[in-house]
């Protein structure tokens, strides 16, 4: 077999070496997002996880409140608690560097005598042992240990000193010395600064609050009973859990996300098995005649089946292989954008390095050579069934070949599956299996039934093909479907493509357009002022409420609204709470109410609370529903008073009055501060003066109501960019499929290229007629995949997103970048046609006529 | 009139040269039906590329009605094979995906010519070459012998200065085969065209008016047939 492979098929191979490297580039390129992805996905979740975990380190429990914190007084009561050895209180926030935006360092306010036991903090210019007395740290506000990462991208030396942004303005910090990398400074990516408890708490204002206790257990008693222990004493708004418990609600939030990044992946990865089939099916049309010889010569069908799929398996091995380095490539230059996403959407991480498992690379490979083998599976059969006589065969190019009724009955099957997909339930939350399963019908089904396509379509193309090229039109119009089968791969590679983009298009763009509508309608302010982010959410610094107060004073200025978004987790979602000032609020805004209506001030005191759309499709929330929230005061019972339109978080959001808010969550500060003014025109000058007073202080952003509807346009492109770059990645594949299958074309065609010079054709004839059916390959590719992104779009919109984000909006079909995906898929196609299309108009006419 | 002059074609194969064409001296006058002979490896074919301008000599010049076309550039010589030539092969002389009718115009096509001047002529001269009513058929649904017909009507349509084959009727067998020769020389005696034909077939030689017998790339014989000297 093995001599076979290499007599037959590796000289094959090799005599046409750039179809055989494209082909290996597609498998590689494949298989490079897949495992690339996998990495970055993992490198994100882990940054996440083993922040939380590197942090935890010995605790057996540990005890959390919500964003918020607690009183610090609280572990007094822990540490008195029977059963527990130890208990260290800490506070933890993300603070931003001055003067290199986007940066962010992780500060740990610890007691270092308690934390000891919990956590090894090792100096790297100093005995950190000494620390918890050292007077100087402990009795300055803003001296921190710092990790040598961090000082070293700074240039810091102990002594030095570096600004971070707080809730009060920006402070200067002096280092104090420098920790190794080691056990919690791991965290984060390695920013960590750590300091004492007492100064962290006043540089960041969070004066007597804790965010964390962890607690060592008696192991006598165990940690379960400890846990109850501490659960009832402390009431039910405390969170007692196992460290490894804890963020769950944050990775199920981010799921959603990945999921899309996979199915991008995934796409890539179809599509290099496309252009696998191609090669190997146009390999067995190839060769006719030489499989005819080795059936005379006595090869079994089973041989030459066996033949076909391990050349295959040659191909995918290698593409696999490949595609390791180049996923390993995308993964370093992709996972800060992943990262960055993630950031600003759901939670703060820092992702920076990625590493591969063996298992992620095992499994890559083992797909990219599985799919490589499936995708030889009808080539081989085709093979197996050729005739010994046809070795005897003078092949003449035929005018027409068959197009498969099987293939096209499953590909009408799949398409009628696609509604009765979507109507499946999901099993799991965030995990719409059916609209998937109704994208891949999509998919299957448009490419079972392009061959079919490609027959019709030839019928409308010879007329404008011949009037835009005369009769070298007219013929790569009849020879765009001449063979079906083998055109129909780029075509639908391509269609894949455009169908991708144009789908993830339609939901981006129908989401900004409802989002825009929103903003319109729901954010009416004139102003925005956030510190170290330009929007309020994730990424900002909280500020005092006193901040507003001058602003309140300037003449122009009507109101300044405060707003708290503030993440909390409800009824297993992470969600946004709201609060702001009803009074301000509804002089201006007029949001969308789909159901009830907006709470009175007398409601507001009863507990009502206006919830969004997605938040009330998601837990089945509607007027007068009731819902308990654990709160930094106890456990509070809420009743749903309207659901309105809002996109503020894909989890869901509460709105609540601010006061209700500040008193219910020992919380008063502000992340958004909304400025309302008597005259829109003055819009330019309030922001001048603004900046001019506390911009650099503060790190502040100020937006106008245009520029926050940018910012959230930006930030769902962005969102979005990886799964972009990757159907980038498809169309390219798909493009080299258009070469492959052109080259192939004119080798069929060498001598009917022969001929058609010898009757007058010139050069610029056979350029033509080559470029020709080019463009009607990207042309189709381009139709087929705009009207499947079409469908696709809507079932992401309507049935995927939904799911995934409980947010249903109406769907606009991005006609204007369809048509000029459609546009562009023809012009690349033209482009890529060129190579095949010269070499044919190269070809010596002498040799061509005496070929075969 | 077709002069070939001290006309050599040599091929390098690797370091070795073939010199698969050396003809001192030929001249085909206006109106001949010309019968090329010779073994295989004679340089029959070589003649007859040179003669088609599809390919051109390594020295020496051919001159068709005037004009030389040893030295010109690919698009010009495209152009006269269009024009001013008509090439019958032995086999796959047709654009398996075109009708008989857009067979025959292809050349006319290729210069621009529009389909609605030309179809009526097609028509007219598929009558005549015996395949009335055969017109919109494709090359799969005819016979060899129809297809060498197709083949014919399509070398007449524009009334080329040179008719050239090459075994035309190599792959039929002998009674499609003398049809289709008559064909040739009563479609090409009527409107007075100079025919170059390669043959094996003595009998086939023998419908022209003159033949050359090539061997290593020269000529060793050159006679005038019977008819042509009856
Ligand atoms: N493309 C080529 N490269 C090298 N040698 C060639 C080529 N074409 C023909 N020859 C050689 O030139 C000689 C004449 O060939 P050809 O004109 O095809 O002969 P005929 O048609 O009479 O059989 C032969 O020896 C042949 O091997
Ligand atoms: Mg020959």
């Amino acid at each position: 077999m093995l001599q076979l492979l290499r007599l037959v098929s590796l000289r094959h191979l090799s005599l046409s070496p750039l179809r055989t490297v494209l082909t290996i580039m597609g498998v590689a390129v494949g298989v490079a997002t897949l495992i690339g992805i996998a990495a970055i996905n993992r490198a994100v979740m882990g940054a996440f996880r083993s922040t939380i975990d590197t942090i935890a380190g010995k605790a057996d429990l540990s005890i959390s409140a919500g964003q918020a914190g607690f009183p610090e007084d609280v572990l007094e009561k822990v540490s008195k608690l029977p059963g527990v050895q130890h208990a260290a209180g800490s506070i933890t926030v993300v603070a931003p560097v001055k003067g290199t935006p986007g940066e962010r360092l992780y500060v740990m306010g610890v007691d270092l005598l308690d934390d000891g036991f919990f956590r090894n903090y090792e100096g790297a210019d100093r005995d950190v042992g000494h620390m918890s007395d050292d007077l100087e740290f402990l009795n300055s506000t803003d001296r921190m240990l710092v990790s040598e990462r961090f000082a070293a991208s700074h240039g810091l030396k102990a002594g030095g000193t570096f600004q971070l942004v707080t809730p009060t303005g920006t402070q200067d910090f002096i280092v104090h010395g420098l920790l190794k990398e080691t056990g919690p400074i791991k965290a984060f990516g390695g920013l960590v600064g750590v300091m004492y408890i007492g100064s962290a708490q006043v540089a960041f204002t969070r004066e007597r609050m804790l965010d964390r206790i962890d607690v060592g257990v008696d192991p006598k008693v165990g940690t379960d009973a400890v846990k109850e222990a501490l659960q009832a004493a402390l009431g039910v708004q405390y969170e007692v859990a196992r460290p490894d418990r804890r963020g769950q609600s944050t990775e199920t939030m981010v799921r959603s996300f990945q999921l899309g990044l996979n199915l991008g992946s995934s796409v890539a990865l179809l599509v290099g098995v496309f252009l696998v089939y191609n090669t190997v099916a146009i390999g067995v049309v190839q060769r006719r005649r030489e499989i005819g010889v080795l059936r005379a010569l006595g090869a079994t069908k089973r041989r030459i089946r066996a033949l076909f799929a391990l050349e295959a398996v040659v191909l995918g091995a290698l593409g696999s292989l490949l595609g390791i380095p180049l996923g390993t490539l995308l993964a370093k230059g992709t996972v800060s954008a992943v990262s960055d996403s993630i950031s600003s959407i759901y939670v703060q991480v820092n992702a920076t390095s990625v590493t591969f498992t063996p298992f992620e690379m095992i499994v890559g490979v083992a797909l990219g050579i599985g799919g490589s083998l499936f995708a030889a599976l009808r080539p081989a059969f085709v093979a197996s069934q050729v005739q010994p006589v046809e070795a005897l065969r003078k092949d003449m190019a035929s005018g027409a070949a068959n197009v498969s009724s099987f293939a096209t009955i499953v590909g009408a099957l799949l398409i009628a599956g696609v509604w009765p997909a979507t109507r499946i339930p999901a099993p799991i939350e965030n995990f719409p299996v059916g609209g998937y399963l109704a994208m891949f019908f999509i998919l299957m089904g448009t490419t079972l039934l392009s061959p079919l396509v490609l027959r019709v379509l030839q019928r409308v193309y010879q007329r404008p093909g011949e009037l835009a090229l005369g009769v070298p039109g007219r013929l790569a119009a009849d020879n765009f479907a001449r063979a079906p089968a083998r055109t129909a791969v780029p075509v639908s590679a391509l269609a894949i493509g455009v169908a991708m983009t144009v789908c993830i298009a339609g939901f981006v763009g129908s989401f900004q357009k409802s989002s825009e509508k929103w903003i319109d309608q729901s954010v009416p302010a004139d102003l925005f002022v956030t510190s170290s982010s330009k929007v309020a959410g994730v990424q900002n610094v909280p500020l005092k409420p006193e901040f507003g107060d001058p602003i309140e004073q300037m003449p122009e200025v009507a109101a300044v609204d405060r707003l708290r978004i503030y993440q909390h987790d409800l009824l297993g979602l992470r969600i946004f709470i709201v609060s702001l000032n009803p009074d301000i609020y509804n002089l201006h805004g007029k949001p969308e109410v789909r159901e009830g209506r907006l709470p009175t001030h007398e409601m507001r005191q009863q507990g009502y609370v206006t919830i969004s759309e997605n938040l009330s499709r998601r837990r089945n929330l509607h007027p007068e529903s009731t819902f308990e929230m654990d709160t930094p005061t106890g456990r509070r019972s809420y009743k749903v008073s309207g659901v309105i339109t809002d996109y503020t978080s894909d989890q869901g959001t509460v709105f609540m009055d601010r006061k209700i808010f500040v008193a219910q969550f020992n919380d008063d500060r502000v992340d958004n501060f909304e400025i309302y003014l008597k005259d829109p025109k003055t819009t330019e000058q309030v922001r001048d003066r603004i900046n001019a007073q506390w911009k650099d202080e503060y790190d502040l952003f100020v937006l106008s109501n245009q520029e926050l509807r940018q910012e959230a346009y930006a930030l769902v492109d962005n969102a979005f960019s990886v799964t972009y770059a990757m159907e980038f990645l498809a169309v390219i594949l798909a493009l080299l499929g258009v070469i492959n299958t052109l080259l192939a074309a004119v080798l069929d065609r060498t001598r009917e290229i022969g001929l058609l010079r010898a009757v007058g054709a010139a050069r610029k004839h056979i350029v033509r007629l080559f470029a020709g059916e080019a463009a009607l390959i990207g042309l189709t590719g381009g139709v087929i995949g705009s009207l499947s992104g079409y469908v696709l779009g809507y079932i992401v919109t309507k049935v995927v997103g939904v799911e995934a984000t409980g947010w249903d909006f109406a769907y606009i079909f991005p006609l204007k970048l369809a048509v000029q995906m459609l546009l562009a898929a023809t012009a690349c196609a033209i482009i890529a046609g060129l190579y095949p299309a010269r070499r044919a108009s190269r070809l010596d006419v002498v040799e061509a006529l005496a070929y075969e | 009139m077709i002069t070939v002059s001290n006309a050599v074609r040599v091929y390098k194969r690797g370091k070795t040269e073939v010199r698969a064409l050396s003809l001192e001296s030929l001249v085909v006058p206006t109106g001949q039906f010309l019968s090329v002979m010779g073994a295989s490896g004679s340089g029959k074919s070589t003649l007859l590329n040179l003669l088609g301008a599809l390919d051109v000599p390594t020295s020496g010049t051919i001159t068709i009605e005037g004009r030389e076309i040893s030295r010109l550039p690919d698009d010009e010589l495209s152009a006269f094979r269009r024009d001013r030539l008509g090439f019958i092969f032995q086999f796959f002389n047709l654009l398996p995906t075109l009708t008989a009718v857009e067979n025959v115009i292809l050349p006319a096509l290729l210069s621009g010519k529009s389909r609605s001047d030309m179809e009526p002529k097609a028509h007219a001269l598929l009558e005549q070459v015996g395949l009335k009513g055969r017109d919109t058929h494709r090359p799969d649904e005819l016979s060899g012998g129809e297809m060498q017909r197709v083949a014919v009507a399509r070398a007449l349509l524009t009334e080329p200065a040179l008719l050239l084959a090459d075994e035309p009727t190599g792959n039929l067998d002998s009674k499609t085969g003398a049809e289709v020769l008559k064909l040739i020389r009563d479609a090409t005696r009527a409107r007075n065209l100079t025919v170059v034909m390669v043959t094996h077939d003595p009998k086939a030689a023998e419908v022209g008016d003159r033949i050359v017998r090539l061997a290593d790339g020269k000529v060793v014989g050159d006679e005038l047939t019977r008819s042509a000297a009856a």
